[in-house]
C-alpha cells in the first residue's frame, strides 16, 4: 500500500459556505421568506462567482413575487454562467408559460429535460404546455424516460395514461391506469380515467361495428 | 507571578505561543485565549523578529500574557524553546499567531488528562478554515472541515502526523525526556515533538472541535509551506525527523535493531543501506559487522548507523552474533543481501511482533536463501537462540529454539484501517455508496475512529439516495453530541428532502453560524 495524504485527510469543504447560503435560500423560498432568500442567494452568489445556483433561486424569487423581467434576467445569467443548467432553462420554460408563449415554454422544458430527465417540474411542465398546444409525442418520450427512474410516480403514470387516451392508444392508456391501481387502489381519479377509457372503447367498437 | 497550582483552578498550563509578522492575525488567536473557560494559563507570546507586537499584546491588560520579544528571526522551533526555557505549568499547549481556540479547548484537553493516568498527552479535533484571502488582508470563509479526526496510532504518527499541534496538550515533563525543539528544522517541527513524545507516552484523542486553523486557497504564506516547495530540502527534513531517538528508556516505542549482513561493502551494499535511509519510518539503527577494511568503503552521512567490526574472513553466523551482542533494540531485524528494501518493507513485520504477546514466532522479511533468512523477531529469543547454536545459520538455530517462522498474517499487518478506508473510497468513486456507507460503518466498528467513518457514511447513504432514513440516524446522533459544519450541513438536507423546511432551517442557522463566527 502507498500511503498518501488522501487516504486520511480530508480536503472537501471549499464550497461548503456556498453550499449553506444556497441551501438557506431554498428553505427560505419554500418558507415563503423571499426577501431572506433573496439575500441568502445573494451572499452564496458573492462567494461562489462562477456558479449558477444562486442565480436560479434569485429568479425563483422573483417569479414568485411577480417580478418576470428580473426572473428573467437571473435564468438568463444562470445560463451565462452554465449553458447546461437545467434549472434554469426551466424556470425560463415556466416564465413563458405563465406569459401564455407555449411554444417558447415547450422549447426551453424540452432544454431542461435534455439536459436532466429526472426533473418533475419541468416534465409537468412540458406536459401542461403540450396540452395547451396539442403536441405529445415529445411529451410522452420524456415521461417514460422519467418512469424508467421513478416506475411508482402515481402523479407522472396519471399524466402518461391521460395523453396515451388523448392520443387514442387506449390498450397503453389501460395499462398506465392499471399500475396506478395496483400501487393505489382507490385513486379515485384513474378509476374515473379508465372508465372514460372504457367507454372510448366500446365506441370505437361501435363504430367500428357500424362501419 | 501565577500560581502552579490552584484549587480552585486546576492545573497551571503553559500556552506557547509564537509569531512572525501576522500582527492583524494575532490579536484574534489572543482574543481567543483570553476567553478560556480554564482561565489558569500563563502565554508566551514570541516574537520571532517580525513586525512589533508587544503594544498589541500589552493592550490586553492581562497579567497571563508575557511578551517575549527578540530582533532576530531564528525560527519557530527557536521560538517554542525560548518560551519553554520560561514554562513553568503542569501542561504545555500551543497557539499560532492565525490560529483560534474555542473558549472550550484548554478546559477540554486538561479535564480528560486530569481524569486519566494512561496518557499524558491528548488532542482534539479543529476545522480547517478553508478561506479566501481578500484584497485588504481579510479572510472571507468558505468551509471549515475536520480534515484529520484520527485516533491515536503510534505506528502511524511515526509514518505521517495525525495530531496537529495546536489541538495539543502535554506534561511538561515528558520534554526532560523527548529533549527540546529540533533548531535545524525548518518544516515538519510540530511532528517531530508529536513523534517524539510518542516514545513515552499514548495519546488520547478527544473527538471534539476546540477550535480552528487556517488554510487560505492557493498559494500560501505560510513558513513551512513555502519550504516543502523545495523538494530534496524536505526530504532531508523527513529524513532527520524518522532518524531522532531520544534518549531510552522509551516505555512505549518498540526500537528495532537492523543487522544487515552484507558479504562485502559493495555498491549493491551502498545502495541497500540508502534504501534503509530512504524508506524505514520505524525507530532503528543499523548495525554493520564487516572488517575495518570493508567498512571504512562506506561513504556515508547516515545517522544511526553503528560499525561493527570483525575479523577478515568471519563467517556470516559470527558476523550476526557479534552484531547481535552489540544491539540494544527491543527487536531484530536480520537483512540479508537478497532483501529489497521499499515502502514498508519491514514495518509490516515489525508490527506483527510487537502484537505476538509469545514472541516465539519470528517473520519473514524476504524468502530464504542458504539457510539464512531475512526476519524480524524478539532481540532476546534471538539471542537465546543464538547462544544455543552460535555457529549454525539463522533458519536452524531458530528452530532448534523452537522459533516458528512464517510470513505475518493479514490480520497481523499495520495500517488495516487505511486499507478498508481506501477501498471504501474506491467504492464511492465507483458510485457503489451502499456498499461503500456500510464499509464505513464496518471499518469504525472494527477500527475505532467513530465519529470520523460515522460521518462518512451518513455522507454515502446520502449520495444513495434510497437510504436517507439511516443518513438522518447517523446525522442525528452526530449532531446531538459532537455537531460539525458538515455533519449539521447533511442534516439539513436530508430534512430538506423530506420537506421539513422548517426544520431545516434551524440547522442551516446553526452552521451558518458556525461559518460566520467564532463559537
Amino acid at each position: 500500500m502507498e500511503l498518501t495524504t488522501e487516504g486520511f485527510v480530508v480536503e472537501e469543504g471549499m464550497d461548503q459556505h456556498y453550499d449553506v447560503l444556497k441551501e438557506l435560500g431554498d428553505c427560505h423560498t419554500m418558507l415563503g421568506n423571499f426577501d431572506r432568500a433573496r439575500q441568502c442567494y445573494e451572499e452564496a452568489a458573492l462567494l461562489a462567482k462562477d456558479r449558477p445556483g444562486p442565480h436560479v433561486g434569485r429568479g425563483v424569487v422573483a417569479m414568485q413575487t411577480g417580478c418576470h423581467d428580473e426572473a428573467e434576467r437571473a435564468f438568463n445569467e444562470a445560463l451565462r454562467l452554465d449553458d447546461n443548467c437545467a434549472e434554469a432553462y426551466g424556470g425560463l420554460a415556466m416564465l413563458y408559460q405563465q406569459r401564455a408563449e407555449y411554444p417558447k415554454a415547450f422549447d426551453y422544458y424540452l432544454k431542461s429535460l435534455d439536459r436532466n430527465t429526472d426533473n418533475l417540474v419541468a416534465l409537468l411542465g412540458l406536459f401542461q404546455t403540450a396540452c395547451q398546444m396539442g403536441s405529445f409525442a415529445k411529451v410522452i418520450h420524456y415521461l417514460n424516460v422519467y418512469l424508467e427512474r421513478h416506475p411508482g410516480d402515481v402523479s407522472v403514470l396519471f399524466c402518461l395514461a391521460t395523453l396515451y387516451s388523448h392520443d387514442g392508444r387506449l390498450d397503453e392508456a389501460t395499462e398506465a391506469i392499471q399500475t396506478i391501481l395496483t400501487l393505489d387502489a382507490s385513486n379515485a381519479e384513474a378509476v374515473q380515467l379508465l372508465k372514460e377509457v372504457e367507454r372510448k372503447r366500446a365506441q370505437a367498437s361501435s363504430e367500428a361495428a357500424s362501419r | 507571578m501565577i500560581a502552579p497550582y490552584d484549587t480552585k483552578c486546576g492545573p497551571l498550563v503553559s500556552v506557547l505561543v509564537p509569531t512572525f509578522n501576522r500582527r492583524r492575525y494575532l490579536r484574534e488567536a489572543l482574543e481567543s485565549l483570553v476567553r478560556q473557560t480554564h482561565a489558569h494559563f500563563e502565554a508566551f507570546v514570541v516574537n520571532d523578529g517580525g513586525e512589533p507586537v508587544a503594544d498589541l499584546v500589552a493592550s490586553f491588560n492581562d497579567p497571563r500574557l508575557v511578551m517575549l520579544d527578540r530582533r532576530e528571526n531564528r525560527g519557530k522551533a527557536a521560538s517554542l524553546n525560548e518560551a519553554l526555557q520560561h514554562a513553568r505549568g503542569k501542561y504545555v499547549a500551543y497557539l499560532d499567531d492565525d490560529d483560534r481556540y474555542y473558549p472550550r479547548h484548554l478546559a477540554a484537553l486538561i479535564e480528560a488528562l486530569e481524569s486519566q493516568d494512561n496518557c499524558q498527552a491528548a488532542y482534539t479535533d479543529l476545522y480547517k478554515v478553508h478561506c479566501r484571502i481578500e484584497p485588504d488582508g481579510s479572510r472571507q470563509v468558505l468551509g471549515k472541515v475536520v480534515n484529520i479526526s484520527r485516533d491515536f496510532d503510534r505506528f502511524f504518527l511515526c509514518h505521517f502526523n495525525h495530531v496537529l499541534h495546536v489541538s495539543l496538550a502535554h506534561r511538561r515533563d515528558l520534554l526532560a525526556r523527548t529533549g527540546l525543539y529540533n533548531e535545524n528544522l525548518r518544516v515538519l517541527i510540530d511532528w517531530d515533538m508529536t513523534r517524539r513524545l510518542a516514545f513515552f507516552t499514548d495519546f488520547l484523542h478527544l473527538p471534539e472541535v476546540t477550535g480552528e486553523f487556517y488554510g487560505p486557497e492557493g498559494a500560501c504564506d505560510r513558513i513551512s509551506y513555502r519550504m516543502r516547495l523545495d523538494k530534496v530540502e524536505y526530504l532531508k527534513q523527513v529524513l532527520t525527523i524518522r532518524t531522532a531517538r531520544p534518549a531510552k528508556p522509551w516505555p512505549k516505542m518498540p526500537d528495532l535493531s537492523l543487522i544487515y549482513l552484507p558479504d562485502t561493502m559493495d555498491a549493491a551494499a551502498g545502495e541497500t543501506l540508502r534504501h534503509i535511509w530512504l524508506w524505514t519510518f520505524m525507530p532503528y539503527e543499523v548495525y554493520l559487522p564487516l572488517p575495518p577494511r570493508q567498512i571504512s568503503r562506506l561513504d556515508t552521512d547516515m545517522p544511526a548507523l553503528v560499525p561493527v567490526h570483525v575479523p577478515d574472513g568471519t563467517t556470516r553466523a559470527a558476523r550476526l552474533n557479534a552484531a547481535l551482542a552489540r544491539a540494544t533494540g527491543d527487536y531484530v531485524a536480520v537483512v540479508t543481501p537478497s532483501v529489497r528494501v521499499q515502502e514498508m518493507w519491514v514495518e509490516k513485520a515489525l508490527y506483527a511482533a510487537t502484537r505476538d504477546a509469545e514472541g516465539k514466532t519470528a517473520y519473514a522479511l524476504a524468502p530464504a536463501e542458504d539457510g539464512w533468512t531475512a526476519l524480524v523477531v524478539r532481540r532476546d529469543i534471538l539471542a537465546s537462540a543464538r547462544a544455543a547454536r552460535p555457529n549454525a545459520g539463522l533458519r536452524e538455530s531458530l528452530e532448534a529454539a523452537g522459533i516458528s517462522l512464517r510470513g505475518p498474517d493479514p490480520t497481523q499487518l499495520p495500517f488495516q484501517f487505511d486499507e478498508l478506508l481506501l477501498n471504501a473510497q474506491a467504492l464511492e468513486a465507483e458510485g457503489a455508496w451502499l456498499l461503500a456507507a456500510r464499509s464505513y460503518a464496518e471499518i469504525g466498528r472494527r477500527y475505532g475512529n467513530q465519529r470520523w467513518m460515522r460521518e462518512r457514511a451518513a455522507a454515502a447513504y446520502f449520495h444513495d439516495g434510497a437510504h436517507n432514513e439511516e443518513a438522518l440516524s447517523i446525522c442525528r446522533e452526530l449532531n446531538a453530541t459532537q455537531p460539525t459544519v458538515s455533519t449539521v450541513l447533511l442534516e439539513a438536507k436530508l430534512l430538506k428532502g423530506a420537506g421539513k423546511f422548517d426544520e431545516a432551517l434551524a440547522l442551516l442557522n446553526q452552521a451558518e453560524a458556525i461559518l460566520s463566527s467564532e463559537r
